[in-house]
Order: C-alpha cells, then structure tokens, then sequence
C-alpha cells in the first residue's frame, strides 16, 4: 500500500499537467464564480421575501436546527411509511450526492500533496464516490419511472425538470466514464485497486477496444470536458435559476424558521392600529409567507392529502402555493423592480379565486402533509380576513351563521334550544346561579343546541358526575368561542366573542376547562392566551381517560361485539396532537372489536366541518363528509366513534346520504363510554 | 469492423456532446428568461441558442471525425 496514492493517480500522473492543472486552474476560476452566482442568486430571492411583513422567527435556535439537520440531513418527514417510495427515492438520491460530493472533496483537498491524509483515503474517496454515483442512478431511475411512466397525478413536470434530470444523469454517466478511461489508461491490467473503482473498473475495459491511442490526451480531454464543465455550470444553474433543484438551499432555511407558536393559534390582527385587514396583495403577506412560496418543492404531498382536492373541489393546496409564486414573480419580474397595483391580476379573484379560498376546512392536512413545513392555512385565513373584513363577501350560508354569531353569539341560527335544554333534569350546576366548581364544562355552542349532539353534553355531564367531580357550566352567559368567526375570517367578531367570553371566565375565577369540541378547546387553549385568557383547558377525551385510569370510573364490555373505528378530529389530532387518549377510553370498553380506519392519527381526513364549512351549503358530489363516510364503511365498522361535535353531526348526514344509517351508526366517545359505564353498574 | 466501431465510438461522443450542449444552451436559455427577460423575445433567443447549438454540432462531427482516433486495442 506504499504507493497507494501514486497508483490512484496513475493515468493522472502521466498527464498531470496536461490535464489535471487545467482542471485545478479551472476550479480557481469556476469555484469563485460559482459562488457569485450563488449569492446573486440568493440574494434575487431575498430581495422577494423583503418584500414581506415583519415576523418573528427568532429564537429557539437549537430547536431550529436539530429539526433542520433531521429534515435534510436525515430526511425525516419525506421518508414515511405512506411516502415510501418517494421518500426512499429522495434519500438514495440525495444520500448519493452527499457522498459524492465527500469523495470529490477528499480528493480535492489531498490533490498535490494540499494536504497529505494517509494513503489509503484515496481508496475510500474513490469506493465513496462511486457507491454515491450507484446510489443516485437508481434514485434518479426511480424518479424518472414515477414522474414519466407512473405519473400520478400530483406531479406536474415543467421543461425544466427535464433539463435538470437529463443534464444530472449525464454528469453521473460521464464521471463514471472518466473513471473508466483513467483506469483503462493506466496500463496496469487489472491493479489491485479496483475493487475500490468497481463501476469505474467495469467501464474502463470498454475503452481498450475503442483506441489505440488510448492515453491520447485530446481523449482525456474531451473526458474532462463533458464533464467538468458541464458540472460546474450545472451547479451556477442550480443558484442563478430559479431552478427545482434550489430546494437543497431553501426549503431547509424554511424549515429552519419554521412556525414554534402553538399549532392551532392563528396570528391575531392589530384591530386599533391595522390600516386594512388580511391580505390582498402579495407584499401583505409576512416574509416568511413569501419564503414558503419558493421552498414549495413541488412534490404533491398536500395535494394528495386534501380532503377539499379529494372531494373535486376546485381548490389545490399545491397549485394555491405555485400560483402566489408565479404571482410574486409576475409582480416583481425584475429583481428591483415592482408592477403596480392597477396593473397586476387581483390575487384574490383573479390569481386564487374565492371559490378556492373557501374551500378550505382548515383541517391542516396540508401542512402535516408538507415535508418542508410550508405554512398554507395562515395564507387561507389571511387572504379570507381581507375578503371578509374589507369586501364583506363570504358565501352565503356563512354570512347566516356569522349574523347569528353578531347576535346571538351561536352560529345555529334556526334553533330554537336554549343553552341548557340539554342539562334539564341532570342537575347541572349554573354558574350564576352556583360558582362553587372546581372545573367549568364548556359545552360549546355545537353540543348545547344541535339536537343530536346534546346527547352528547348530557353523557359527558353524567360521566362527570358519576365520577363526583364538582363542575359547572356557563349555561346562557356562555358565548360562542368564536373558532367559526375566526376561521371564516372575521377577526374582529371572533375578538369580540373572546374578550367576552374571557371577561366572564375571569370573573368566575375559572382555572380549569373540560370541553367536548375540539374547535372551542383549540380557541380557548390555543389561541385565548393571545388576549389573556390563560386557562387549563382539556379535552373529554384526555380527561375521561384520566378518569378512568385512575378508576374513578369503571367500565363493563359492550355486549353487541361491535367493531368500531375512531375517526380522528383534526382540531384534536393534527393541531394538538391528541390521538393515543380516544383510543384508549377505546381500549378500555370491553366487548368491541376495534380498526383502524384507512387514513387515521396525522393523516386522518377531515369530516368536512371544520373552517366554517358546518355552515355551507355544499354541491351534494363534493362533499367530505360523503368521502369520509366511505371510509368508514370500507373499515366495515359498525360504529364510527368520534370526539367532536362536528364529526359527529357531519358523520350523520354523510351515513344518511350514503344509506348506510341503519346498519352503520355515529357515536361520541362519552355516549360509548356512558354505556359501558351503565353495563358496569348493571353487572354490579 | 474498425470502421463500425469507430463509427459507434464517434456516435456515442457526439451524442453525449450534443446533449451537453443542449443541457448548456437550454440552461442558459431558461436563466436568461427566468431573469426576467420580456417573453417578446422568447422566438429570437430560443432561435439564436439553435442555431448555435446546429453550428457546435456540426462542429463536434467534423472534429470528431477527424481527429477520433483509430479503433482496436491499444
Ligand atoms: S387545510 Fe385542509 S382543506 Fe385546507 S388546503 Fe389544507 S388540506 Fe386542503
Ligand atoms: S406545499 Fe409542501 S407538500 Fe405541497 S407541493 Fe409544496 S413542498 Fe410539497
């Protein structure tokens, strides 16, 4: 192994100067332009993002970094176990080139006794590079059979992914030639290096049956011309366009200043000092808004996981995002210059459309979806602020339910239940009327006066009770939490129901909150801290749970053998992260069989209700709920058990339409759980 | 059969080269627009990087045919 390095070079050696300082005086040259093209590059596009609002993304930083480095570096979230071929793809493709990339800089740096390593790391670098090379063909050959042969749908190709996929193949195919070429004109047959040059070795016995003159330099030349060149200009390509590829710097940076606040919190408006309100022009939107816009990869994973998408509904999470890219481009197509406001598209009717924006459920799926944190809900709700709050245009049946909100602080605007006619005869406390209480039920608008779930509020008060815990609730002084205010985009409203609601909570001296809706335990969690209503909110879920772990209250079997399939909310789910306490109240019942319906825990699909759409008329063909039902019914369950007033109400019209009513039924946790608790007392 | 294979060798060059050049002049075509170059003069470039890339190819055959060296081991 004396001359390991020596015999590595050999070929090189004989033309060292010939061909091997060209490329080292070229590397002088191009190393510099490359990185000017680089930060001319990144300084275009951040340019664009300057563009954008003010907003705080600092701190936190380990936090920032370690999920960065384990996006990028470790791929986590593009690999998973539903993604797992283009995750898979993703990582030989990217473990290739970062392995690629460390055999070039070994070699570089050890190049002309630069640095003197031991001998044998020209072996390594060698063995490195060429398992780098292997691993990229066959993650490109995966892309390439995905984007050309399969096709799904969710992938869009442009001209110039085509470039970058034919102009990347080449440089892999012409290093591995000119791998081939120095061993074949190195003359030793076969050196015993060449276990650590296997593609290069099986190359190189190519070239002796093309040429006599097979050290002829003008060969060695063209080697290094198809490939060298062409690779640093790929790499001044990659930074200067706007090309795909400029995901490997930007989407980490997004990633990096990715949102830390609480999931569920939208940002609140100013309402005394805002000028105007949401967003209808491209520079409303926060620097980091703009920042998503260019980290968007392409990939059609939040595509893939809309529910409004799913249902035919014209809106696309993706094409939401590529739109305000284009659109932000369109506006500023040089890089100091800006169209003016007449004469651009008008991004809400012409570049997004309203029918788009309010298709959204907010259900998050997109986001959850997204590998490199593209922040799309905050969008949808800003551009639907402005929409609401500067133009009053919201789809009828919306406007309906915020009337009722305005006046009689509840969205059910043909009821004609009061808050408590659920509680009667229960002998639920008042706070009014008693505030000696240790938790406040906040029953929510949904479970006080919609018919079927006031079963539900009643099971959980009897629940509640059977455990002997000392609650009340707000009975009329309870006002909407105001989640379909906000979410439908009228801040100021949702702001007026909160204040209030939290004025009275505070003078009742409330700590404490247990509620069954997901939407007002995200609001009153989540998003009151913002105006100063810090309480300890729970979900019934997590505290029947609790109630029963601890055994305060026991559980029988359910006799019936039922197989039961919980669907996952997404105010509960996706936004905070509650999934394991459902399913072991679930777990608890004895005498059900239980599934797992086809899209569950983060990747659960929507029941259709949420961002306002409980109260929108929908075309019957593109419901959700329709969608989700399916679901249900191919888990062959026979009960479908939620834990949100929504679901449930969306659960029932969607087994309704499907005729499946009879035989398939929607049921909270708290009614499953009241019966297995009146089975117990039974059996006692 | 030194022919064919000298035939076969100058294919394979020429068309990794034209390909090279295509992924050069179609790279820089992209970048000179995505610059924010007005889509008026869409025609005239993409015409001019064809034609050069017609002049290199032509270039590329005759140098390769005469200078390709003879085929057989070496
Ligand atoms: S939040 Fe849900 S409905 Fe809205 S765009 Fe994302 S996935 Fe689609
Ligand atoms: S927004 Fe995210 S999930 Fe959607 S296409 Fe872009 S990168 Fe993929």
């Amino acid at each position: 192994m004396d001359s390991l390095r020596e015999l590595f070079w050999a070929g090189q050696e004989v033309y060292i100067t010939q061909v091997f300082m060209p490329i080292i005086i070229g590397v002088g040259i191009f190393f510099p332009a490359i990185i000017g093209l680089f930060v001319l590059g990144f300084y275009r596009r951040y340019r664009l993002w300057k563009v954008g609002q003010g907003d705080n993304r600092s701190g936190e930083w380990l936090t920032r970094l370690l999920t960065t480095l384990a996006v990028a570096v470790a791929n986590v979230r593009i690999v998973r176990l539903k993604e797992l071929y283009p995750g898979l793809m993703h990582s030989l493709i990217f473990g290739g080139t970062a392995l690629l990339f460390l055999g070039k800089i070994i070699r570089l740096f050890s190049f002309g006794g630069l640095t003197v390593p031991p001998q044998s790391i020209y072996l390594y670098a060698s063995l490195i590079s060429e398992i780098g090379g292997v691993l990229i063909i066959i993650g490109g050959g995966m892309a390439v059979y995905r984007r050309y042969i399969r096709r799904p749908p969710r992938l869009d190709t442009v001209p110039e992914d085509n470039l970058v996929f034919v102009w990347a193949s080449l440089l892999v195919l012409t290093g591995f030639m000119i791998k081939g070429y120095r061993i074949a004109v190195s003359d030793i047959t076969p050196p015993d290096w060449t276990m650590w040059s296997p593609v290069g070795y099986l190359i190189s016995n190519v070239f002796p049956t093309f040429m006599t003159e097979a050290k002829d330099e003008i060969l060695v030349w063209h080697r290094v011309l198809i490939h060298t060149i062409p690779a640093f200009v790929f790499l001044g390509y990659i930074w200067l366009n706007r090309s795909r590829l400029q995901h490997i710097l930007i989407s980490p940076l997004n990633v990096f200043f990715r949102s830390l606040k609480p999931k569920g919190a939208l940002a609140p408006i100013d309402l005394e000092k805002a000028e105007s309100f949401g967003v209808s022009q491209i520079e409303g939107f926060t620097w980091k808004q703009l920042l998503d816009l260019d980290a968007c990869t392409r990939c059609g994973r939040c595509q893939d996981a809309c529910p409004a998408y799913f249902s035919g509904k014209k809106l696309n999470p993706k094409k939401v995002i590529q739109d305000l890219k284009a659109h932000l481009q369109a506006v500023y197509p040089y890089p100091l210059v800006k169209k003016p406001v007449e004469s651009r598209p008008d991004m809400l009717t012409e570049v997004i459309t309203e029918e788009v924006l309010w298709d959204c459920t907010t259900c998050r799926a997109c986001q959850q979806a997204c590998p490199v944190y593209i922040e799309h809900v905050d969008k949808m709700i800003d551009m639907r602020r402005n929409l609401a709050m500067e133009k009053s245009q919201f789809p009828e049946s919306a406007q309906e339910a915020l009337k009722s909100l305005g006046t009689r602080e509840h969205p059910w605007r043909g009821t004609t239940a009061g808050r408590t006619d659920w509680a009667k005869g229960l002998g639920v406390k008042v706070l009014a009327e008693d505030k000696n209480i240790d938790i406040l039920y906040w029953v929510g608008c949904t479970a006080a006066l919609e018919d079927r779930n006031m079963k539900v509020s009643a099971a959980t008060a009897r629940i509640l009770q059977a455990a002997g815990i000392n609650f009340g609730i707000l009975g009329t002084e309870e006002a909407c939490c105001g989640d379909p205010a906000r979410r439908l985009g009228d801040e100021y409203l949702f702001q007026t129901l909160c204040q209030k609601n939290i004025e009275i909570l505070k003078s009742y001296n409330v700590t404490k909150i247990v509620t069954t809706c997901p939407h007002c335990f995200n609001s009153l969690k989540n998003e009151y801290p913002q105006f100063g209503g810090n309480f300890e909110v729970i979900h019934h879920t997590r505290f029947i749970n609790d109630l029963i772990a601890s055994g305060k209250i026991k559980l029988g079997g359910l006799a019936s053998n039922k197989t039961v399939a919980y669907h996952d909310s997404c105010y509960l789910g996706r936004y905070n992260d509650i999934y394991q306490p459902p399913r072991d109240i679930l777990q608890a019942i004895g005498g059900i069989k239980k599934v797992e319906l086809s899209r569950c825990m983060s990747t659960s699909f929507c029941c259709g209700g949420g961002g306002g759409h409980m109260w929108m008329e929908e075309e019957p063909a593109k419901r959700v709920n329709t969608k989700r039902t399916q679901d249900v019914i191919d888990a062959k369950a026979d009960l479908v058990a939620t834990a949100c007033p929504y679901c449930l109400s969306m659960f029932e019209d969607g087994l309704k339409t499907k005729e499946v009513a009879e035989s398939v039924k929607a049921i909270d946790l708290s009614e499953l759980v009241l019966q297995a608790m009146a089975l117990d007392t039974k059996k006692a | 059969m030194d022919i064919l294979l000298r035939v076969i060798a100058i294919f394979i060059e020429v068309s990794l080269l034209a390909l090279i050049f295509y992924c050069l002049l179609n790279g820089a075509r992209l970048t000179i627009f995505d610059l924010g170059l007005g889509v008026k003069y869409r025609k005239m470039v993409t015409t001019a990087l064809v034609v050069d890339g017609g002049i290199i190819l032509v270039f590329l055959i005759s140098h390769l045919t005469l200078l390709y060296p003879a085929i057989g081991a070496g």
